[in-house]
């Protein structure tokens, strides 16, 4: 049906080409989305990511509640994330940018389903309900740890909370 | 004679009466169908409303439908029972209107796939449903056909007509032809190889299926029966596809249905090809942006005309499909007319699908006019768009369209007049390649938009289809997305977008009414008489559909989701906020 686009676009697109083909490789190579061998340069310091965590029972963490990003931080893997994030399709349904269109803004800082790497990933590699497809099939963990890596790099805006017309 | 015959012949009268209302205009203060009538004109011969008394209507009653999806559509009158559908989870409530309070009699809440909220494009919409044979029968988004039955509420079939995992959902109202449910589905975004299916009213059973792309068979055209008024030729619907693009083609058919009993024929339009960079389907992309009229007994393919050949810029031709006999150039004509989305206002000879006027009805600069002798757009070469032609700026109308295909038309035989919302939006359109992977968005556009000429966002017109003029325009701050209604005391109505609902002369558009609904309108008013003999007029409040994703800053009821303002409307977040409600209005 109709209509969909980018409204609010803070960062141009990379134009980077987007095969789908290429883009499979890359989720089936270990050593596609690496950086390169020098060591990376000091993140610069993001604003404090707020969530919802989840909360245990018995304040016990089940097992695998904790799931590392081996790439937390990396800048050329957020680069390949953004390639990645409108090869497969993310953007037709979170924006551009994950600015928010039929599927929820994904660059406000604020998660549904949660916020730490392991269950942004988990929501990715499973899906979740009210229509986010699993994309643990078609990208595997590194793929998706990819993906996370660039969600996690989008620095959320300043003043989100309060809209004014005065 | 025995009283066993005698109650045959009643019955056969009254199922004989029955049918003969469905066929003709709403003459009885019923709304039995999504259009009000077959010939989808949204009259109301009802008169006790005038331009004289409209000033005095007020609110009688609201109901909130606990849902926040965009209220697409319009509620059903059958006798004494009002009938509403909500947008996803699909609720149908049946309200007694004999009762003070009008309290339900029933609600039905069927089990329906959140799945599909991430394939349906555009918002969890649904546009309405439609009275057959004591039968509501509607579409639920996740791709199921359900038939209710009018009295109790209990379900009499159900059945799977889309599939999700193809990117398929159902948003539109179904047509129902004699013992035939035709119904269609979603997905231009998400790259389905369109359809139409008819069900059997009884059974629910699949009767046929007729693809709007691909091979002839699939398509049901056959040599003889199927003559489209320009050009011929065989295997249309794969040899205007470059290699098998047709096989994620789109066409998806998501909005009205209309049909001419004298023609056996039903009309609807298909919507965008897919995906929008057109340089991955060069060619006509056969009978995608079209209409098709086919029979509804076995689906066979009669005409199909092409609004927009390889449409570049998401032009759907879902808007409704208006049946009005015309006067045109001195001549009696079977008309067809139709508002699309590319900013042409088209006047078609329904029994061929020749074009016997099209002019633009918004701002458009896509095409210069429509070829009368071909019937194909004069395109204007600065303004068409592609992965090699990187971001083409300031093109008109914006893929919303010159109107939604959601906001249909109404038609009087009293004025000769249509009356439609519009958009006056534009926009850049910078395409790049999309990937097609089955169930995920196969798009790949960025495209902002823009306010259009003039300083207004959209407006109400009333135009003149057999001159192809507009005859007088309201002109709202705000893209119109309303559908419209004209009565028999000649005023029309509709709704806006920051959540006015209007009446206004159907003769000079003088606004005579107006009310604050609470949320903006996205559906479609209806009239009808109650039970007390008085003439009402219902309407959905409830934003939504595109707007959900265009103005997401209208949503509060998601922490983790906050979005800023769209450029181009900044300020209609101060204006209205989500939430479905039914309004019903009276003198």
């Amino acid at each position: 049906m109709t209509d969909r686009l980018y409204l609010r676009r803070s960062r141009p697109r990379s134009p980077a080409p987007r095969a789908l083909a290429a883009l499979l490789v890359c989720a089936a190579l270990p050593g596609c989305a690496k950086h390169d061998a020098a060591p990376a340069p000091a993140a610069p310091a993001l604003p404090a990511v707020r969530y919802e965590a989840h909360l245990f029972a018995g304040e016990i963490a089940p097992p695998g509640a904790t799931l590392r990003n081996p790439h937390a931080g990396d800048p050329a893997v957020a680069r390949n994330g953004a390639q990645l994030f409108t090869a497969m399709n993310c953007d037709g349904c979170h924006g551009g940018d994950g600015s928010g269109w039929v599927g929820p803004n994904l660059g406000d800082g604020r998660w549904r389903y949660g916020g730490t790497d392991g269950e942004v990933f988990s929501s990715i590699y499973y899906g979740r309900p009210k229509g986010m497809p699993a994309f643990g099939g078609t990208l595997g963990a590194e793929g998706v740890w990819t993906l996370v890596t660039y969600l996690r790099s989008l620095p959320p805006p300043p003043d989100l909370p309060t809209e004014s017309w005065q | 004679m025995p009283r066993a015959q005698l109650t045959a012949v009643f019955v056969c009268l009254a199922v004989a009466a029955a049918a003969a209302a469905v066929a003709a205009p709403v003459v009885d203060g019923q709304w039995l169908m999504p259009s009000g009538d077959y010939a989808a004109t949204r009259y109301s011969p009802l008169a006790q409303i005038t331009a004289r008394n409209a000033k005095s209507l007020h609110p009688v009653w609201t109901f909130s439908t606990g849902v926040l999806g965009g209220h697409e559509g319009q509620p059903l009158v059958v006798g004494d029972t009002l009938y509403v559908v909500t947008p996803w989870p699909n609720v149908l409530y049946a309200f007694d209107l004999s009762r003070e309070g009008y309290p339900l009699r029933w609600k039905y809440r069927p089990e329906v796939s959140a799945n599909a909220l991430g394939i349906a494009c555009c918002d969890s919409v649904n546009r309405g449903a439609f009275y057959a044979d004591g039968r509501i029968v509607y579409n639920l988004l996740d791709g199921h056909t359900v038939a209710i039955d009018a009295a109790t509420g209990r379900e009499l079939w159900k059945t799977q007509v889309a599939t999700l995992g193809n990117g398929e959902t159902t948003t539109m109202a179904p047509l129902v032809v004699k013992n035939r449910v035709i119904v269609g589905a979603s997905g231009g975004e998400f790259g389905i190889f369109g359809w139409v299916k008819a069900l059997d009213l009884s059974t629910g059973q699949l009767v046929w299926s007729a693809r709007n792309l691909g091979s002839d068979a699939e398509m049901r055209a056959s040599p003889g029966t199927f003559k489209p008024p320009y050009g011929s030729g065989t295997e249309l619907g794969t040899s205007t596809w470059a290699g098998d693009s047709w096989r994620t083609g789109g066409a998806p058919v998501w909005g009205w249905m209309a049909y001419d009993p004298e023609l056996d024929l039903f009309f609807y339009g298909t919507g965008n090809p897919s995906p929008y960079n057109p340089e991955q389907r060069l060619g006509d992309n056969k009978w995608s942006t079209s209409v098709l009229a086919r029979r509804p007994q076995d689906g066979a393919l009669v005409w199909a005309y092409q609004f927009t050949p390889h449409d570049n810029w998401d032009f759907d031709a879902t808007g409704a499909m208006v049946l009005a006999d015309l006067t045109v150039g001195g001549r009696a004509v079977k008309a067809l007319v139709h508002f699309d989305k590319n900013g042409f206002a088209y006047t078609l000879d329904r029994a061929t699908g020749k074009v016997l006027l099209a002019e633009p009805f918004a701002p458009l600069n896509w095409a210069r006019s429509v070829d009368l002798k071909t019937g194909r757009p004069v395109l204007e070469p600065t303004t068409q768009t592609g992965a090699s032609r990187g971001n083409v700026k300031g093109i008109c109308p914006s893929l919303e369209g010159g109107v939604s295909p959601a906001s249909p038309p109404a038609y009087s035989p009293r004025t000769h007049l249509f009356y439609t919302s519009t958009n006056n939006l534009c926009m850049d359109y910078a395409v790049s390649r999309a990937n097609f992977i089955k169930g995920t968005p196969f798009v790949g556009v960025t495209s902002p938009y823009l306010p259009g000429p003039g300083g207004y966002r959209g407006s109400f017109i009333a135009w003149d289809a057999a001159t192809g003029r507009k005859v007088w325009e309201d002109k709202e701050p705000f893209p119109n997305w309303s559908g419209a209604l004209v009565t028999g005391g000649d005023v029309a109505f509709y709704g806006t977008l920051d959540g006015w609902f209007k009446s206004v002369d159907a003769r000079s558009g003088k606004e005579l009414s107006k009310f604050k609904v609470g949320s903006g309108v996205v559906g479609n008013p209806i009239s009808y008489l109650g039970p007390d003999g008085r003439q009402y007029v219902a309407i959905y409040a409830g934003i939504g559909g595109d707007w959900a994703l265009l103005a997401g800053d209208t949503r509060s009821d998601d922490p983790t989701d906050v979005r800023s303002p769209a450029d181009y409307v900044k300020d209609i977040a101060r204006h209205t906020s989500q939430g479905g409600i039914v309004w019903i209005f009276g003198l």
